[in-house]
């Protein structure tokens, strides 16, 4: 760990209001311009990471423990103000469902620039500049008409397509991108997927990527952090985790993903027993 | 399309006002009481009454009169008025901007005050402060303009007299008025004293009838702006650094505006009900105080043209709101 990481997650604890754990003593590093792809089952606690990064947990739910660094920056010592701020200038969101994350009732340019204007003090024109750019950049078409639209004119692909440039716009250092593409239907979320490796490159930025699909992992991100119950069960190289997965819960999560050269190994569900033994494992060490 | 719509709107319209000119004429010609026994000084002869009846139709049958009666207002001739002997559109016309006035004024209180109260409630959801928003506009909201009427007068006319109350202006103030919308006029026109006078002869009146509007705005609304601050489009601009109230107030509000404007539509129709009781209480010059008057002296022709006049209020009310719907609600403009 050093300064210069872009995100720092030292032993951090979410709980619930009830004292039930959705996050044990998670930590995790994100350096500049590394992918890391946060993977498991539903309910593992992957978005809550994103969440508790962005200020944005659900009022039931607290931390209870651990420290999280944005760029050097202890976001507990700060106050509601200055931890919106300075989440704000480091992070933005690539949100999950593109349908339902716009305004309904506000134009597209406004909700690709305010921030831009408003937050982080741009001029108009920059602001309509850069809007533009990158809407030509995630390859829509005659950007300056979808400025003017509303939402409901435009389809699903194009709305995260928006977001994607809407995220990029403030060229962050750090982007948490929540399942950007599990509501997109199967041929557009390829392009997704490409658009967000591009422009993470182009601009240099460091993407927390939440995601259940191994297949996306292998694609987008350098490291990994594979979890279960809230908790990190391995944390490794990419590469690493493919050619060599050291934990089981691993290998049954790569196995349960669908292949087409072997289809008759595709889908194989993680066995109850492995998750059984995890789960009593866990348990046994939140008495000690 | 849109041409179609406008035109079947006008289409309901018309039978709208159609039936309630039916409605009217029959109701008030089988309630109790006679307009020409009230005319005439007791002890007047057979002779007499019967002269004056036919004088003013009284003497044809139902169907007979109606259509007289609608065949002139149709001619924009609603008739002249029994006691004050004058065409009734004149005189209707001549209150009418004394009600607008007032209603609208009541309007604009109570869409300020149940706003702020709304926006201070949602962005402090949760929290004490809510449940005194809460619990004020539910207390607010159970007593009735016109108890708010006399618990003003009884206030600041007599307890603290502070606010004129009655009237529509200062007597003593010289102004050739052009219309008799005397306050915005006086705005209009630069006479501040004049429109001051205004303003502060309505205070009271339009604050009774406000003040259950505007607790019924500030519940709905804050309902409406806390079920759209779960929506996921309002964490966007959290994440993105925007502050709880920015984010009430750009994001939220059109959004809970617009379920609260369908609602606030009707009750602003409830509003102008109110102000025939209201203008009473305050002697103010409107339609109101002159509809009790019509009843009381069972000036047919005069109720016949308020109720239509008030009638047709209500309908471009409503419509004036499914407009404004329309504009607020991008997903409706085209379609």
């Amino acid at each position: 760990m050093t300064m210069s990481s872009t995100l720092n997650i030292q032993n951090l604890t979410v709980s619930l209001r009830s004292g039930l754990p959705l996050l044990r003593q998670v930590n995790l590093t994100l350096e500049p311009g590394e992918v890391r792809a946060l993977v498991g089952e539903s309910g593992a606690g992957k978005s809550m990471i994103g969440k508790a990064v962005l200020g944005t947990l659900p009022p039931a739910t607290r931390v209870t423990r651990g420290q999280i660094f944005l760029r050097g920056q202890a976001l507990d010592h700060l106050n509601a103000a200055q931890r919106r701020h300075c989440v704000a200038q480091s992070a933005a969101l690539i949100p999950q469902d593109p349908l339902t994350a716009l305004n309904p009732v506000r134009r597209i340019a406004p909700q690709i620039t305010d921030p831009l204007t408003r937050i982080h003090g741009w001029s108009a024109e920059r602001a309509q500049t850069r809007a533009l750019e990158l809407l030509d950049r995630v390859e829509i078409r005659d950007p300056a008409r979808v400025m003017r639209s509303y939402p409901h004119e435009l389809s699903g692909g194009m709305r995260q397509r928006i977001l994607i440039a809407a995220a990029f716009a403030p060229s962050p250092p750090l982007i948490v991108a929540d399942e950007p593409t599990t509501a997109l239907d199967v041929t557009v979320q390829k392009q997704i997927l490409k658009l967000i490796r591009e422009l993470q490159k182009e601009v240099g930025t460091a993407v927390l990527f939440v995601t259940h699909d191994m297949g996306v992992v292998a694609k987008i991100s350098q490291k990994v952090s594979v979890l279960f119950q809230g908790r990190v069960m391995e944390d490794s190289t990419t590469e690493a985790i493919f050619s060599n997965p050291t934990h089981p819960y691993t290998r049954a999560l790569i196995a349960a993903t669908p292949s087409y050269a072997d289809p008759a190994r595709s889908f194989s569900p993680v066995p109850p027993e492995l998750i059984a033994q995890m789960k009593s494992k866990i348990a046994q060490e939140e008495i000690l | 399309m849109f041409l179609r719509t406008v035109l079947s709107r006008l289409l309901t319209t018309l039978v709208t006002l159609f039936g309630v000119a039916v409605v009217v004429f029959v109701l008030v010609r089988v309630a109790p009481g006679n307009p020409i026994a009230m005319m005439l000084p007791p002890g007047a002869s057979e002779d007499d009454i019967a002269q004056l009846t036919a004088l003013y139709g009284f003497d044809k049958s139902l169907v007979e009169q109606f259509f007289i009666w609608i065949g002139g207002v149709v001619q924009g001739d609603f008739g002249t008025s029994i006691t004050l002997r004058q065409p009734v559109a004149d005189l209707v016309l001549s209150r009418l901007p004394a009600t607008l006035e007032l209603s609208f004024f009541a309007l604009l209180i109570a869409v300020a005050i149940g706003g702020v109260a709304a926006v201070i409630g949602a962005r402090r959801r949760g929290s004490p402060t809510e449940a005194a928003v809460d619990l004020t506009s539910g207390a607010v909201l159970s007593i009735p303009d016109f108890l708010w009427g006399l618990l003003f007068v009884l206030l600041f006319g007599v307890l603290w007299p502070v606010l004129s109350i009655s009237g529509r202006l200062d007597p003593r103030l010289e102004f050739d008025f052009l219309t008799n919308f005397v306050a915005i006029e006086g705005l209009l026109r630069g006479r501040f004293d004049v429109a001051g006078s205004a303003f502060s002869h309505m205070l009271m009146p339009a604050l009774s009838l406000a003040l259950p509007l505007a607790a019924l705005i500030a519940q709905l609304l804050k309902q409406n702006l806390k079920e759209v601050l779960i929506q996921d489009y309002t964490t966007l601009p959290r994440v993105r650094g925007f502050s709880e109230t920015q984010v009430i107030l750009r994001d939220a509000m059109r959004n809970a505006a617009l379920p609260t404007l369908t609602l606030v539509g009707v009750q602003f129709t409830f509003l102008i009900g109110g102000t025939v009781i209201v203008e009473r209480l305050f002697a103010y010059g409107g339609l109101g105080n002159m509809a009790i008057d019509a009843v009381i002296n069972r000036d047919l022709p005069l109720i016949q043209g308020i109720v239509l006049l008030f009638a047709a209020l209500f309908v471009a009310i409503n419509l004036l709101v499914d407009l404004s719907y329309t504009l607020l609600n991008p997903r409706l403009r085209h379609g």
